[in-house]
């Protein structure tokens, strides 16, 4: 009973609750939820969604936003495909090379955040319009197709359920643990976002944080992106332009402070995942897909506002 | 460690901080440091801890010349502090906490069991009830004050700064804190403390330094010379400048009373009334919990027992919106620059904001033109200077901003105003026109309620004086303007609390 306690005062508890008798219900109204091939695709379009949430997270730890997490993919992703197709880079090199970017332009965030003394939302909001004028200006809107065919073979591939593009949020998430709960980097970004001033007053350089959590930001982006293009098999300059409402709602869902200085990694990924069950079954449903974003914003809408209520509960008690 | 202070002078736009400051903290000595608000404590402090930097003077560790240009530099050379708001981390646990600022642990990682154990050693000599994993936000205020003490603790401080320590905590928690400060004492740690308790300043302090308007009135003096009523006057002083203003203005019908109310933040038994074109002056030490029955009166703090009677007519007033609209009482409020103004605003819509519902058409608008001629009387009458009524209110000095936080309610018209240290860090030319207008205000028939710490300007404006001590009514005497017989009568009022308060907490350490 105590165990049962723990559980459910953790925030991610009802989440996961959501999750099973969601699928429950799904399996129930449709048979094709319950197949291998189906829960793959769900998972799948998961992968991606779990590192552009992670991607946002780091710097909602840090009490800022980042507008320019699909701007920056998409711009990684384009690159990514040039550097494929045009400059015929070996693929773990062009990988490399693409994470380099993301880190860099994240990093580029941070500087300019911390040197102006501008709020991240609005240099974030110029530079992701930056970087996407230079994503269309290289591409004038034409994808990159010279993508290697077993790279694109393992964005297809898959062992039973899982597929092999769930791997690198798998592996991401522990180490991002590790390093926000374990490494004196990662307490010191968390207590800048917790409270900048007490953070500074012990010491904490709070401007060196914020670069710090801005350029994880735009490796996760990196990242994002090139799995992105292993999964549709062409480097599109689209990539990353439908990513803000997952970024936002993966993390707030899952029960990050918007304030900052706290974020539960577990929490994100279940969020993501009831995302994804709620798209699939209403595609499942045949609902128009028109109506599967009006269903995500009322999501968050929803879970904020019961976020909200059991904050102001637990500050009763 | 001993750290001296030499000749540090200070100046804000509107206001010299501290004005050739010069004080030694020795080691091994509990140093209180005194004044009311506004002084230059908090100024002090911040210098000394490497926040703000000195426009003149220097400061000495052992005598050599220390420059410190961040909170680190001042930690660094062995400066600790516990600052008067809360600089916790609330999503971490209170070990984390504690040792924020150096961590221990091997190759970036941190160790959260050597965390913990040090945590506990540093919590088991203020308060073993407080559990080192838990996160700091479930603790109570209490708490957390000790989590920052242990902090301060931890870092081997020589020198360590507490600002107003025991402002949150309970008398228990007080003593344990006491005892720490003994040891800390033995251990030859130079210690500075700031309280406007002057019980505790008494009985815990070796030596005292008094500030008031940014200079010394007392330095380092030995606390065993110093009797209560010498530093209470030290602290209060008297202004030499006093605005010529005529006293006994025609009292009219009572626009407020109060009857036997009891508040949230702690009050009980108040009695109080107000009459038309009359001022009645409240007056208290720091703490004396006067700005938080202003702040009840108009429902911004809940009243829990009593009645409010607003003219002849029992109210119950839920938010300052009510009291504005319903009951025509504004409340100017001590704090101009957090909630008397919008900074960023021009001096036009900082005015024009108590009265945007009155000169609203019927389509909501408010044509600019309405809204500057409504303003105008008001900016000319108080003579607020500036180059435009755009101008935004940053720009102005402090006097001018508190001229505008008054025009406001100037503009509303209300029958009653509630004015909270409308002087404090304001020079002395504009005091006494802020003087004047007050006195006007009153003599054409409103009623105000006048709160402030600084006894000259009561003395002055006045036409009754209640006296406050924790969060009790302990005086009330007709002021007849003449300062000896006005000083003479709020002192004896609050030594008089003071001494039954004793009594009674010593009657209750014997039982």
């Amino acid at each position: 009973m105590i165990g049962f306690r723990k559980f459910a005062s953790q925030e991610w508890a009802g989440l996961a609750a959501i999750f099973v008798l969601g699928s429950a219900l799904a399996a129930f109204l449709s048979p094709s939820f319950l197949t291998e091939y189906n829960i793959y695709v769900m998972l799948r379009s998961a992968s991606v969604e779990l590192l552009v949430a992670f991607s946002q997270m780091i710097v909602l730890a840090i009490g800022q936003m980042n507008l320019a997490v699909g701007a920056l993919g998409g711009l990684v992703a384009v690159l990514f495909g040039a550097m494929l197709q045009l400059l015929g880079l070996p693929l773990p090199l062009a990988i490399l090379i693409a994470l380099l970017i993301g880190i860099v332009g994240g990093f580029i965030n941070g500087l300019l955040t911390t040197r102006t003394g501008i709020n991240g939302f609005i240099i974030t909001l110029a530079t992701g319009s930056a970087f996407t004028g230079i994503n269309l200006g290289l591409t004038e809107s034409r994808p990159f197709h010279g993508i290697p065919v077993e790279f694109v073979a393992l964005g297809d591939s898959r062992w039973s359920f899982v597929p092999a593009l769930l791997w690198p949020p798998l592996i991401v998430a522990p180490l991002l643990a590790i390093f926000l709960y374990r490494t004196k980097s990662g307490r010191k970004l968390l207590a800048v976002g917790g409270n900048m001033r007490a953070a500074e007053l012990s010491g904490i350089s709070a401007n060196a944080m914020i670069i710090v959590a801005h350029a994880i930001s735009g490796g996760l982006a990196g990242l994002a992106a090139v799995l992105a293009v292993s999964q549709l098999g062409a480097a599109q300059p689209e990539i990353g332009s439908t990513w803000l409402l997952i970024s936002f709602a993966g993390p707030i869902i899952g029960g990050t402070a918007l304030a900052g200085g706290y974020v539960s990694i577990l929490g994100a990924m279940l969020a993501v995942l009831v995302i994804a069950l709620i798209e699939n079954m209403l595609v499942l449903m045949k609902v128009d897909p028109y109506w599967v974003r009006f269903a995500l914003g009322g999501l968050v809408l929803v879970t904020v506002g019961v976020n909200r209520w059991r904050a102001h509960q637990m500050g009763r008690n | 460690m001993r750290l001296s202070i030499v000749n540090v002078s200070k100046t804000f736009p509107s206001v010299k901080a501290l004005d050739d400051v010069s004080m030694e903290f020795a080691p091994g000595e509990v140093h209180a440091l005194m004044g009311e608000n506004g002084a230059g404590k908090s100024t002090l402090l911040k210098i000394v801890t490497g926040l703000y930097r000195p426009d003149a003077g220097l400061l000495k560790l052992d005598g050599e010349l220390v420059e410190f240009f961040s909170p680190r530099d001042a930690l660094a050379a062995g400066i600790g502090a516990v600052h008067q708001e809360r600089n916790l981390v609330p999503r971490f646990s209170v070990g984390e906490n504690i040792l924020l600022e150096h961590p221990p642990g091997r190759r970036g990682f941190i160790d959260y069991g050597a965390i913990y154990d040090r945590a506990r050693v540093l919590l088991e000599l203020l308060d073993p009830g407080i559990d080192v994993r838990a996160e700091v936000a479930t603790l109570s205020v209490a708490q957390m004050q000790i989590v920052e003490i242990a902090k301060a603790l931890s870092l081997n401080a020589r020198v360590l700064l507490l600002d107003e320590p025991t402002a949150s905590i309970t008398d228990h928690e007080a003593e344990a804190l006491f005892k720490v400060i003994a040891r800390l004492k033995a251990e030859g740690v130079a210690i500075v403390f700031v309280s406007h308790k002057l019980d505790e300043v008494l009985t815990i302090s070796d030596r005292v330094t008094v500030l008031r308007d940014g200079r010394v009135m007392a330095s380092g003096e030995a606390i065993a010379e110093m009797s209560r009523r010498r530093l209470v006057s030290l602290m209060i002083g008297r202004e030499e400048r006093i605005a010529d203003v005529a006293g006994g203005a025609k009292q009219g019908k009572v626009a407020l009373e109060l009857r036997e109310i009891a508040t949230s933040y702690g009050h009980s038994g108040i009695n109080l009334r107000l009459h038309e074109a009359e001022i009645l002056g409240l007056y208290g030490l720091v703490g004396a919990g006067r700005s938080e029955l202003a702040r009840s009166i108009i429902g911004d703090g809940r009243i829990t027992g009593g009645a409010i009677c607003v003219g002849d007519r029992p109210a119950r007033i839920r938010n300052p919106n009510e009291a504005l609209r319903r009951h025509r009482i504004g409340y100017v409020s001590e704090d101009r620059k957090g909630e008397g103004l919008v900074l960023s605003h021009s001096i036009v819509s900082n005015i024009a904001v108590t009265i945007w519902r009155r000169i609203a058409t019927r389509l909501w608008l408010i044509p600019p033109v309405v809204e500057r001629n409504a303003v105008t009387p008001q900016v000319q009458r108080l003579a607020i200077k500036s180059f435009s009524l755009d101008q935004t209110v940053d720009t102005l000095s402090g006097g001018n901003q508190q001229k505008v936080s008054l025009a406001k309610w100037l503009a509303a018209k209300t029958d009653i105003l509630l004015i909270d240290e409308p002087t404090v860090g304001i020079d002395i030319k504009t005091k006494v026109e802020l003087h004047e207008l007050i006195a006007q205000i009153a003599r054409d028939g409103a009623a105000v309620l006048l709160i402030s710490s600084d006894m000259a300007e009561m003395i002055t404006l006045a036409d009754r004086i209640l006296v406050m001590h924790n969060f009790a009514v302990v005086g009330e005497f007709v002021n007849d303007r003449i300062y000896e017989n006005g000083s003479e009568a709020i002192m004896s009022a609050i030594h008089a609390a003071e001494k039954d308060r004793k009594h009674l907490h010593d009657r209750a350490a014997i039982a």
